[in-house]
Formats: structure tokens, C-alpha cells, sequence
């Protein structure tokens, strides 16, 4: 019997697909990106081997790389630490209603999650439109009268429109995960709480935040995550601009490949990129909690 | 009215306010897109902070339709995303079964290069790619894409299965062994339904992420041919760029697909999140 | 068990048999022969789009046997994609290219191009230094198509609005800038996005205050640099216009569809561009009082400096070359002969963009073509390619965003000039 959970054939065939495409599609480009990452080529003709240049001039002259590491640590900073706390608060008020209105706010919140990342830029590339945008009438309506502001090109205004957007576009994701969090919380614990004499604000911190702490957590590993992953949005409406003020890690490389048709730097850009997201994952998965699927309970 | 009453009254009002204030954040700036694209472009101009329509330009969808190509764009849009979400279930469910209710050797080291595939970013594969999709004719077709699509997302919803099925007692398959049943009888009849909700969160939400993928679909894909639909709102800059009102239709055009599913499989999504993220 | 191993096993061979096919799929049989041809004009209904359509359909009338495809993006991804098929070997035909050195000689070196016979091609009527652009190593490479001359379009109606006469010097557009900003338009518009119109600008400005187009060749041949003094006046020269405010506020994420519409939809005054948007003058898309106001004048003079309104930017980018790996050279090289041929003519007729060949005033041209014909006749000097195009694509980049930031205030005239000269020099290596 026990024999059947270690059958051979039946394992190969429920596991070997998903590993094969995962190693044909992810692992086996990396690879193809080391090798290229030591190269100087434009995209096509011949290509030069120059062994570590490209990471040398990367690590120890590219500023602009650095400004794409400091964008995208002060996006995981506001969305930790801005969006997050939001996200909560509007959950526990969310928790504390009719559950008519809860499900419809909470419809209603997340319907920027849903929309395609073309679609949410493409919007608020025309509401920060300084000519016929909402935001500028909306200025002038109230009575600053001269507020011309690009708030996409000025170096000012730039990189916090660009976070704007992907806080926004995040908010719903946030929300859904505290609201589901909260829900977990056993009523016991509360009305405890509640017969010792507690009051709203310790109840929240002293025992509900640190119930929730693993959901918090899981949520802040994610915003890390999507922090890196942060591509679309800037390619669409500054391209890392004014100068490079909002450039991102995945936009640089994107550009260094395709219009410096400096590919090699591209690619070495691509594998320090991997390197990164890798270390920090594990960093802060190791920080809070050690917690995989492999280590669920298997017996019998 | 008591004092207390009027404090919880004025407490109320403010929490209405506030929560006023984030519906209007979330839901105004569509609503902004939505109006002005059924007025004219030059409407966009006026002095007004915000115009609702008030002769509908009925046209702006009409023609966003055809200056879009929305009917070709869907269509390769759903010819990926059907074969690409239906394989990454099937392939994600597989997996997670084997690796949190099978008993083999390598098992750790399959469910390490599933969390892995979480880590890596989609983007550090686009340049690579151009060159090892293009070694085996991949790059322009759609099958170079459904095979990106679906390796990114194996991971997550392989999580999300994972979840779900170590829960379940494994008298489940012992009473199928003790009856004689083999694996291609139990998996699909005793141990998916089970799974159920998983299918249903891991479908809607890897359809909601293929159906907007959009930076994949612009590396790999060349013709125009077989575009997917989020290049319907890209078309519009360039030659296109002067009417407005057409691409805030577009736009328009293209929100709705994912928000009507949202709507009506709202349950599973959170669902979804709960067995993923809350609990794993 | 093994059924299960076997048919999954044969399903991958067959989806490997079908990507495989799909390659085969587009090498052409039967006895139509299918010319490929590629270009950067998506829209075929009118313009220069509808000019190639009459054309294939007059060439399809001589050769009934030929049909004619044709693949259409912008131009950067036009660009993108023509590397894609170098690197496949699956170049069309007959392709619409560019003649700078960045573009056009990695496909020379990789024995792409099709050598053309210029003695064939010099009987078109081709501008002064036209065909010479697309010479390398001694060989014609490729047949200009357009004439490029760096304009400023203005629309007469929003001067007058404003009480601003026509400039003449920059000096003056900087005056009248409170005018403009008053009445609630924009005084001058472009795009910034993509920075090479600023390039553009850069190379005129220079040459309005040195006198010549010389010092930007010989800063990208090493012979100057980027950091004399004429260079370093030019970046000034053009931080203070943006200061002063001469153009958008978003000038920096404007893109070109964006920058055009905000000239069209009369929001902007004046608009920074080249001679193929002549086209404005007939696009149905704009209203009938922007078409008839639309007027062009030449690139303002910088008071005190030694250039002159006649000194003209001038440069013949767009060409169109053959595959020298075609399997239908003879018909490709007859195609291009035909469209030497006819093309400046029917160009000219729909006043679709503004030919590098020899072509008539007619009676009903567009005020706007016939003082772009004027300004082309007028020119005492002319630049030849800018110095952003002369250079390697990397170049090109950093230009074009060094240029950006000098506009956004971010960085100043001296680290400007540079960083643009330490540019150059890695370029030249």
C-alpha cells in the first residue's frame, strides 16, 4: 500500500512536466544570461568575450543602477510602511461592519488589482496629464491657479508619481490579505481581551497584530518581492525618466539591451538582478519564519 | 440626542468620510476614463473639472474597436490564455501532489526549484530568451508564450494546491489502494474534488494574470498577427495619439473582461489568498 | 502506465513537429513569387503609406506574377525587428531602412545589403549629397528616400492671438513667452520623450552661435571636443530656454504622438520638428482652422551668434535597401528603380513627406510646401547627418538622455558637455 505513494512511474509523470518547463523556460535562460552577461555584443554579428567588464563597470561605476536599487528600496519603504498600515487599518474597519457592506467595499477596493498593468499606467499617465489631466483642473479648480506641474517629467513630482501608481495598484492585493487575516482571529481571543478591561487600541496592538504577525509578515515578503519585479509601469510612462530619477532594476536592463544594444551589460544587469532577488527572498524569509511546503506533515 | 449619541453619530460621519474618501481613490480614476470616453476628444480641453457625457459618442467604442484590432487581439489573447491557464492547473496541481503527499528522494529538491521559480523575475528571462526561445523557433509564435506563461505561474499556484492538500488524511488514497484503485482513477475522482476551491482560485486567478500579461507578450511576440490584447491601448500613441476619447474607450474596452470575472468569481480569489498566503 | 509515458512522449514530438513547421510555413512555393517588403509607415490609407500602395499596385500591373506583403511597425520596433531577422537570416526583400552609420553599417558588415549601382540611380534627380550618405567603403548602399530639413511649424492664428509676430531669433521666442503663457498656450512643443529631436536642436543651436555644422563632426571623429567653449554655450544656450519656459512643462515624457497632437489640437504654437510633417497641413484629423493657419519657418538665428537663418539642418535619413541574400534580387533591383522613379512625383502630389529628388512646385501645394521647397532652395550650407546618427547606438542613447536631463534641470552645462564628450570617446574607440 505504502508502496503506491512512492510509485515511480506515477511521481515521474505528476512531477517531471512542471520541473521540465520551469528548467526549459527559467533555469536554462539564466544560464544562456551568464553566458551572455560576460560578452560585449549589440544583438547581432559577433559577439567578444570580455570576462568580468561588464559587472566591474556595473558595480563600480553605473550610477544609474545604484538609483534603480535606491527607487526601488524607497517603493518597498512606502509600501510598507505607508500602504501597508492603510491596508490594515481599513481592514479592521472592514471586519467590524455588516457583512453586506464589508463584501461590497471590499469589491469595490480591489478593482485596481484586477486591471492589466497597460491599463492602470496608460490611466494615470493621462490623469497626471499637466495640459488636460484631472489632477492639474482639480489644482487649478481649488485655486492654484498656475499649476502647470508635469508631475511625470518634473525631477521634483517624478518618482513619487511613479510610486503613487504602483501603491494604488497594490492597495487591493494588501487589503484582501489583512481582511483575510483578520478574519482568522478567533472571537475567544477578543472577547478575553475585551473582560480584562482592554480597549480598542491595546486590543489591536498588544494581541491582534502580534496574532497576525505571520500574515504580516507574508505580506511584507511579497511587497519585497513586487518591489523588484517593478518593470511595466515605469516602461510605460517615464522609462526610468527625468534623467533616472524613477529608473528600476528590470527597466535598465530592458533599455541597456534593446536601445544601447549594449546586450552583454544587459544581460550581466539581468544576472545581478537574480543574484538580488534570490539573497533578499531568503534574507527575509529567514528573518521572520522558516515556513515551506516541503516541511508539511508527510507520514503514514 | 445624548452626548453619546452624538459622539457615535459624528464617529460614524467621520468613518463614512474615510471610507468614502478610499472609494472614491480607487474606483474615480476609471470612472474619469469611462466619461471622457464617450465625449469627443477636444472635450478633454475644457475648462471643466469633470464632464459628464451628455450626448454619448457611442462612435469612440465603435471605432476603438476597429483602430484597437480588439477582435484580433482578443482572439490571440483567449488562443494563449486558454491552453496556458488549463496546463498550469493541471501542471500545478500534479506537482503539488507529488511533492506533499508522494514519498520519493528528490522530493525536497522539486518543491526547492518550485519556490525558486517564485524568486526569479519574469524580466531576467526576457533577454535571454530572445536567444534560446529564438534557438528553437519559439520567438513570434504563441507557443513560445503559453510555455513562459505557464512556468511562471506553476509556482504560486503550486503553493496554493500544496496548501490545500496536506490537509487532507491520507485514508483518503488508502482506502482507494485497499479497493484496488490505481493513481489515474484517484487523482482526478477522489483527490481534485477535494481540491476544488484550489482549481477554482488557481483558475480565475492564473486566467486574471495571463489575460493582462503584457511585457512577455511584447518581447516575444513580433507580428502583428498575434498580438495579445493589452497591445490594443498601446496602439494608440503615435498616429493614433490624437484621439482621446477613442483610447479612453479602448481602455475601457480592455478594463472590462477581468473586472466582470472579478465580480462574479470574487470568492475564490479570496479564497485563494486565504489558503496561499494566510495559511502557507 | 506506459501509455500514459508513451502518448504524453508523442505529444511533446508533435508540438515540436508543429514549432518546427511553423518555421517552414513562410518559405513561399507555387508560381506566384512573393515579394517581402518592410517598413517602418503603419498606416497605409494615407500619406506616404498610400504612396507604396500605389506604387506595388502599378509594379503588381508590370509583373502580374509577383504579389507583394508587406510588414509595418514604428520605428523603434521596426528597428528591433529588422535585427531579429539579420540575426535569422530572414530579412525581406525590399526593406525601408535608415541610412545612418548606427543602423545601417552593422548590416553592411554583416553582408546584408545589396550593393547598387549608382550610375543607375544618379539619373533620379537626387539632392546634393543625398546618395553619398548611403556610401560605404566606396559602394552604394542604399537610395534616399526623404529629404529631412529641421523646421519650426507655427500656427499663424494662435500669433495673432497673442499679439506675437512670426520670430525670427530665438531671442525673440523667449519674449514672447509671457504673451503666450497669458492667453494659456504653450509657446513651442516637441517631443522629449524620445530626446533626439533635442539632439537635433543641439547640433542647430551650435551652429547658430559657432557659424558652422563643422565642430559636431569633428567632436564624434575626435578632431574637438564636446567640452569647447562652442559646445558648452550651446548646452547654456538651451537650459535657459527651457527655463524661461519655451516649451511643455512635460516636455521630457512627451512622446511624439503626444507632442504632435498638442501642435494640432492648437494647444502649442509652434512645433519643433522635421519636413515630413508637412503632412499636417493635410491631416483630416485636425480641425480646418489648424490646417489653414499652419505655416513653417526656418530655424531661428541666436542674436550675436554667426550662424544664419539660411544655414540649414538638413539630412537624408530614411533609404530604402535590397537584401543581398534575396532569392528575388533582379525583381528587387527593378522594384527599387521603379520607386526612384515615381515615388518623388506621386510624394509630392498627396504632399506625403518631402522627397530627397528634385521635385516642382505645383500650383495647389500647401502654403507650408511650398516654403519648405523654398527654405530647401534657399540653403547656403547644409549639416549632413547630425552628430547623434554618426556615432554608435549606445551614443545615440546617451545623447539623447544627456540631453533630456540638461532639459530637466537635473544636470549642469559643464557636466553636460562631459559626459557627452567622455561619450564620444568610448564611442570612437
Amino acid at each position: 500500500m505504502k508502496n503506491l505513494f512512492s510509485d515511480k512511474k506515477t511521481i515521474a509523470l505528476l512531477s517531471v512536466p512542471s520541473i521540465a518547463i520551469i528548467g526549459f523556460a527559467i533555469l536554462a535562460p539564466l544560464v544562456v544570461s551568464l553566458y551572455f552577461s560576460f560578452m560585449e555584443w549589440s544583438g547581432f554579428g559577433a559577439a567578444t568575450f570580455i570576462g568580468m567588464d561588464n559587472y566591474r563597470q556595473l558595480v563600480l561605476h553605473d550610477g544609474t543602477f545604484y538609483r534603480a536599487l535606491i527607487n526601488t528600496f524607497l517603493l518597498m519603504l512606502v509600501t510598507i510602511f505607508l500602504q501597508n498600515p492603510f491596508a490594515f487599518v481599513i481592514a479592521a474597519i472592514l471586519t467590524k461592519l455588516k457583512d453586506a457592506t464589508s463584501r461590497f467595499l471590499r469589491t469595490i477596493y480591489f478593482i485596481p488589482a484586477t486591471l492589466s498593468l497597460v491599463v492602470v499606467t496608460k490611466l494615470w499617465v493621462s490623469i497626471f496629464n499637466p495640459s488636460y489631466g484631472f489632477l492639474n483642473k482639480l489644482l487649478q479648480g481649488i485655486g492654484f491657479q498656475n499649476m502647470q506641474i508635469a508631475w511625470l517629467s518634473n525631477p521634483k513630482t517624478a518618482l513619487g508619481s511613479v510610486i503613487w501608481i504602483m501603491v494604488w495598484q497594490g492597495f487591493g492585493w494588501a487589503l484582501l490579505f489583512y481582511y483575510s487575516g483578520l478574519m482568522t482571529v478567533p472571537k475567544e481571543l477578543e472577547e478575553a481581551a475585551k473582560v480584562d478591561g482592554a480597549n480598542k487600541y491595546q486590543l489591536y496592538t498588544k494581541i491582534i497584530v502580534p496574532y497576525m504577525l505571520p500574515v504580516i509578515q507574508s505580506v511584507i515578503v511579497i511587497d519585497v518581492i513586487s518591489s523588484l519585479k517593478q518593470m511595466e509601469m515605469v516602461y510605460l510612462s517615464t522609462e526610468g525618466g527625468p534623467g533616472d530619477l524613477t529608473q528600476f532594476i528590470a527597466v535598465y536592463l530592458y533599455q541597456k539591451a534593446f536601445r544601447y544594444s549594449e546586450y552583454g551589460y544587459g544581460n550581466a544587469i539581468s544576472v545581478i538582478f537574480v543574484i538580488l532577488a534570490v539573497f533578499l527572498t531568503i534574507f527575509i524569509q529567514r528573518i521572520f519564519r522558516e515556513r515551506s511546503a516541503g516541511k508539511k506533515r508527510v507520514g503514514a | 440626542m445624548t452626548r453619546y449619541q452624538v459622539e457615535r453619530n459624528s464617529k460614524k460621519t467621520l468613518l463614512a468620510i474615510f471610507l468614502g474618501l478610499f472609494v472614491v481613490a480607487q474606483v474615480f480614476p476609471l470612472l474619469w476614463v469611462a466619461s471622457y470616453s464617450l465625449q469627443k476628444s477636444g472635450d478633454l480641453f475644457g475648462p471643466e473639472l469633470f464632464k459628464l457625457p451628455v450626448n454619448p459618442v457611442w462612435n469612440n467604442y465603435v471605432r476603438a474597436w476597429f483602430d484597437g484590432k480588439i477582435p484580433q487581439y482578443l482572439t490571440n489573447t483567449l488562443l494563449v490564455v486558454i491552453p496556458s491557464v488549463t496546463l498550469s492547473t493541471v501542471l500545478s496541481f500534479s506537482i503539488a501532489y507529488a511533492c506533499t503527499r508522494m514519498q520519493w528522494k528528490l522530493r525536497p529538491v522539486a518543491w526547492f526549484i518550485i519556490t525558486i521559480g517564485l524568486t526569479i523575475p519574469i524580466h531576467t528571462t526576457l533577454l535571454p530568451n530572445f536567444i534560446w526561445y529564438n534557438f528553437f523557433g519559439l520567438i513570434d509564435t504563441r507557443i513560445g508564450l503559453i510555455i513562459s506563461y505557464v512556468a511562471f505561474s506553476i509556482s504560486f499556484n503550486a503553493i496554493i494546491f500544496s496548501g490545500l492538500l496536506a490537509g487532507l488524511p491520507f485514508s483518503m488514497e488508502e482506502s482507494a489502494f485497499l479497493d484496488g484503485a490505481k493513481y489515474r482513477h484517484i487523482l482526478p475522482s477522489i483527490i481534485a474534488p477535494m481540491a476544488a476551491t484550489g482549481f477554482a482560485t488557481v483558475g480565475v486567478q492564473t486566467f486574471l494574470n495571463h489575460w493582462n500579461e503584457f511585457i512577455m507578450a511584447n518581447t516575444y511576440l513580433m507580428s502583428e498577427a498575434k498580438r495579445t490584447l493589452p497591445f490594443s491601448i498601446i496602439r494608440f500613441q503615435g498616429q493614433y495619439s490624437s484621439d482621446y476619447a477613442v483610447q479612453f474607450a479602448c481602455m475601457t474596452l480592455v478594463a472590462l473582461p477581468p473586472l466582470l470575472l472579478y465580480f462574479i468569481f470574487n470568492r475564490w480569489i479570496v479564497a485563494g489568498i486565504t489558503a496561499g498566503a494566510v495559511k502557507g | 502506465m506506459y501509455r500514459k509515458i508513451g502518448l504524453f512522449a508523442l505529444m511533446l514530438i508533435l508540438a515540436t513537429t508543429v514549432v518546427f513547421a511553423q518555421g517552414a510555413k513562410e518559405s513561399g512555393e507555387g508560381e506566384t513569387v512573393v515579394l517581402r517588403m518592410g517598413d517602418n509607415i503603419p498606416d497605409r490609407s494615407t500619406g506616404w503609406g498610400a504612396v507604396i500602395e500605389k506604387i506595388n499596385k502599378e509594379f503588381i500591373e508590370m509583373h502580374p506574377e509577383v504579389e507583394i506583403t508587406t510588414e509595418s511597425y514604428q520605428d523603434q520596433a521596426w528597428q528591433e525587428k529588422v535585427k531579429i531577422y539579420a540575426t535569422a537570416n530572414q530579412l525581406p526583400d525590399v526593406m525601408k531602412y535608415w541610412s545612418f552609420s548606427t543602423l545601417l553599417q552593422p548590416l553592411v558588415d554583416g553582408k546584408f545589403v545589396e550593393p547598387l549601382n549608382m550610375d543607375t540611380f544618379k539619373q533620379y534627380g537626387y539632392m546634393a549629397g543625398s546618395l553619398e550618405g548611403n556610401v560605404y567603403d566606396g559602394e552604394l548602399y542604399g537610395i534616399p528616400v526623404s529629404a529631412d530639413l529641421w523646421v519650426i511649424y507655427v500656427n499663424k492664428a494662435l500669433f495673432e492671438k497673442a499679439g506675437v509676430p512670426l520670430p525670427e531669433s530665438w531671442e525673440d521666442i523667449v519674449a514672447s513667452v509671457p504673451k503666450f503663457k497669458a492667453q494659456g498656450i504653450i509657446p513651442m512643443v516637441t517631443d522629449g520623450k524620445d530626446g533626439w529631436p533635442l539632439c537635433e536642436m543641439f547640433d542647430n543651436i551650435q551652429q547658430r552661435i559657432s557659424g558652422s555644422f563643422q565642430p559636431v563632426a569633428d567632436a564624434i571623429d575626435r578632431k574637438a571636443r564636446y567640452t569647447d567653449d562652442n559646445f558648452l554655450q550651446t548646452a547654456r544656450y538651451i537650459q535657459n530656454l527651457v527655463k524661461a519656459g519655451v516649451f511643455q512643462s512635460d516636455l521630457v515624457t512627451s512622446d511624439y504622438g503626444a507632442s504632435r497632437n498638442l501642435f494640432g489640437q492648437e494647444r502649442a504654437a509652434m512645433y519643433m520638428m522635421g519636413s515630413w510633417e508637412m503632412g499636417l497641413a493635410t491631416d483630416p484629423n485636425f480641425s480646418d482652422s489648424f490646417r489653414e493657419n499652419l505655416d513653417v519657418i526656418e530655424f531661428p538665428v541666436v542674436e550675436g551668434g554667426k550662424g544664419n537663418s539660411n544655414d540649414l539642418l538638413a539630412w537624408f535619413g530614411g533609404n530604402y535597401i535590397v537584401n543581398a541574400k534575396s532569392e528575388h534580387k533582379d525583381l528587387a533591383l527593378e522594384y527599387l528603380e521603379y520607386y526612384a522613379k515615381v515615388f518623388p512625383a506621386y510624394a509630392w502630389e498627396t504632399q506625403a513627406t518631402f522627397p530627397a529628388q528634385k521635385v516642382d512646385a505645383r500650383e495647389n501645394d500647401t502654403i507650408v510646401a511650398k516654403k519648405l521647397l523654398d527654405i530647401a532652395a534657399d540653403a547656403k550650407t547644409t549639416s549632413g547627418t547630425p552628430g547623434l546618427d554618426r556615432s554608435t547606438a549606445a551614443f545615440k542613447e546617451t545623447h539623447q538622455d544627456l540631453m533630456r536631463r540638461l532639459m530637466s534641470n537635473i544636470i549642469t552645462p559643464e557636466a553636460f558637455v562631459a559626459e557627452l564628450d567622455a561619450a564620444a570617446e568610448k564611442a570612437a574607440k
